[in-house]
């Protein structure tokens, strides 16, 4: 699937936390490239450095020192003000507990990441349901998110960060939270994506699901321990 | 936007419920202490048309009460130039151990020439006072409904005269032959006898307690009453204007102190909305992180919380002044059976209680919308 068009490049990332006095590396140079359509998986213990990677690329955070370029654009050096677009422009999200409205339904929860789009209302409707029709809800669209099983919620949460078709998808442990069924099911939306040309990067404890994954990058104490791509290569 | 900020309030109905109470009930006592004070001004005005253009000329060193002129300054005030007329007019209480009398409220007896009588008020049944009416009155429409009177009926009226260290209190029956329309003026609550008859009842012959100067055409009202008061000598003349002025002055702290009773009633309100709109912030941190990780603008956090505070000030505002409009209709009509009314809900104050219960909403709902502003994504998504 790797038709070798970076989407992602990361150059020499790092991110220091002040802990009281003392420096926390949590990422200490970080390097690396995403091809297009690639579905990647970041594995490491816990406090290895990968929720924090996910957050600067998603642009949730800043980075200490190093780069971020998403579609050869450096989205690190972009001002406080141009974030909200780059993140609606380019990234998906989706978390391990789903984070959607509860009061809103599953339509409406695909629909609101789009407005802050300004796309048109119309457009808004018929997109969200044929995005839930994609991740199989089609018949679940007027559900709230309470009436929906944990797979069925994370199905919305994977529609709603595919709405404004995001360069990047970034899944920070997309099946914590489900059982081992509901986990496949993710598992293989997700490649289906991927196939389709979406780039995935997948946050995971789980080596079952990272072993489904087109590339596996371990991190280690803030840095890379293992990347199975340059394995390949 | 907007059915985004409705769900977050239905969402939490009893909050908000709460909230918007607490703003109605503050601006329901604006409007209630509002409707009080306006009340006062429009009585003050309607009062001073009906004086058209006259100066009144009353005693020296009275300081707001009634004082007492001789008649025979009446001749002096008429010797001045530019005078074309003037006549004295004597004011007492008609319930003497009632007390009231003056601009501020009670009913009153005018002592009043019947040629002079202010015939800007119209009646409703009846006639005015004619030269040589006896111990005939012409009553205005408060003491009419008071008294239940109609044309023919007799009222009583009451002198107290203090001789020693006892009073002694005589009663006379007059006959009412008028009745005035409502003028929301003072002579509402007055009722007019012959000027006559007034000093002869209440033992003040020769005397009345203001003078009323009409000023010839073209001749200017303030310039006139400086010249009676040059001319005549311990008497104190008002041009309408300064009368104005006077009246208002003493009404301004009336309403400062109604007004500031109601405002702090409607700030601790508006503060109801600020705690409402912080426990609101806190309890959805991690939505507002959501939303900025989505994509939202700063700017569209800062409406939807800022929206959010603005409609609970207007339906809170609504509701206070529906509810004190109700209120004080209800207060209105049962003063009225007493005489009258006490309340005036005028467009001015329902303007003034809107935009003062939006404003507080937005001004409280202001901090909170800062702060889930500065909310980091990531922190917020953190946030459990």
């Amino acid at each position: 699937m790797n038709n070798s068009v970076p989407v992602l490049r990361i150059r020499n990332l790092k991110k220091t936390y002040m802990q009281g006095r003392i420096p926390v590396h949590a990422l200490d140079g970080v390097s690396f490239d995403v091809n297009k359509g690639e579905l990647l998986s970041i594995v490491g213990p816990s406090g290895s450095g990968k929720s924090t990677l996910l957050s600067l690329i998603g642009l949730l955070d800043r980075p200490t020192e190093g780069s971020v370029f998403i579609d050869n654009v450096e989205i690190t050096k972009a001002k406080e003000s141009e974030a909200p677009r780059i993140r609606r422009e380019k990234i998906g999200f989706v978390f391990q507990h789903f984070n959607l409205l509860s009061t809103l339904t599953a339509m409406e929860n695909v629909d609101i990441a789009m407005r802050f789009n300004g796309t048109k209302k119309n457009r808004r409707k018929e997109r969200a349901f044929q995005l839930l029709t994609m991740v199989g809800l089609g018949d679940r669209v007027k559900h709230k998110p309470s009436e929906l099983s944990g797979g069925q919620q994370q199905r919305v949460a994977i529609a709603r960060a595919l709405a404004n078709e995001p360069a990047i998808l970034l899944a920070d442990e997309p099946t914590g939270a489900v059982d081992t069924k509901t986990r496949d099911v993710i598992v293989e939306l997700l490649k289906g994506l991927s196939e389709k040309g979406q780039t995935i990067i997948v946050v995971t404890h789980d080596m079952a699901v990272a072993e489904q994954t087109d590339r596996i990058i371990t991190m280690r104490d803030g840095m890379i321990a293992g990347d199975s791509g340059n394995d390949m290569r | 936007m907007f059915d985004l900020i409705i769900r977050s309030m239905t969402q939490r109905k009893m909050r908000t419920t709460l909230t918007i109470f607490g703003i109605a009930l503050g601006i329901f006592a604006v409007v209630v202490m509002g409707g009080m004070s306006e009340h006062m001004t429009l009585t003050v005005d309607k009062s001073l048309k009906l004086l058209a253009n006259n100066i009144q000329v009353e005693p020296d060193g009275t300081f707001g009460g009634i004082g007492t002129l001789d008649e025979s300054k009446i001749r002096q005030v008429k010797r001045v130039p530019g005078v074309k007329d003037a006549f004295g007019v004597l004011v007492t209480a008609l319930d003497p151990e009632g007390g009231g009398g003056g601009f501020g409220g009670g009913d009153m007896v005018f002592g009043v020439l019947p040629e002079k009588q202010m015939k800007d008020a119209k009646l409703t049944s009846g006639r005015y006072l004619i030269p040589g009416d006896g111990y005939k009155v012409v009553v205005g429409s408060s003491i009419a409904r008071k008294f239940n009177l109609k044309v023919g009926d007799e009222l009583e009226m009451k002198s107290k005269r203090l001789q020693r260290s006892s009073s002694i209190t005589h009663t006379r029956n007059v006959t009412v032959v008028g009745i005035l329309e409502y003028t929301g003026s003072m002579f509402d609550s007055a009722v007019q006898i012959p000027l006559d008859r007034a000093q002869d009842f209440y033992k003040m012959e020769n005397t009345v307690s203001f003078i009323y100067a009409e000023p010839a055409s073209g001749t200017d009202a303030s310039d006139l009453a400086k010249r009676i008061d040059l001319n005549v000598e311990k008497v104190k003349s008002k041009s309408p204007e300064q009368l104005r002025k006077e009246i208002e002055g003493q009404l301004v702290i009336f309403g400062l102190i109604t007004i500031s009773a109601a405002v702090l009633a409607a700030i601790i309100g508006g503060l109801s909305v600020m705690n409402t709109m912080l426990m609101s912030v806190s309890e959805r941190t991690k939505e507002f992180g959501l939303l900025k990780a989505l994509g939202a603008e700063r700017k569209t956090i800062l409406v939807m919380t800022m929206g959010e505070a603005a409609i609970m000030g207007v339906i809170g505002g609504i509701s206070g002044i529906g509810i004190g409009a109700i209120f004080t209709h209800f207060l209105n009509k049962s003063f009225e059976a007493q005489g009258s009314a006490l309340f005036a809900i005028t467009p001015r104050l329902i303007v003034i209680g809107l935009l003062f219960a939006t404003i507080l909403g937005i001004v409280c709902g202001t901090y909170p919308a800062y702060r889930a502003t500065k909310l980091s994504p990531m922190e917020a998504l953190r946030y459990e």
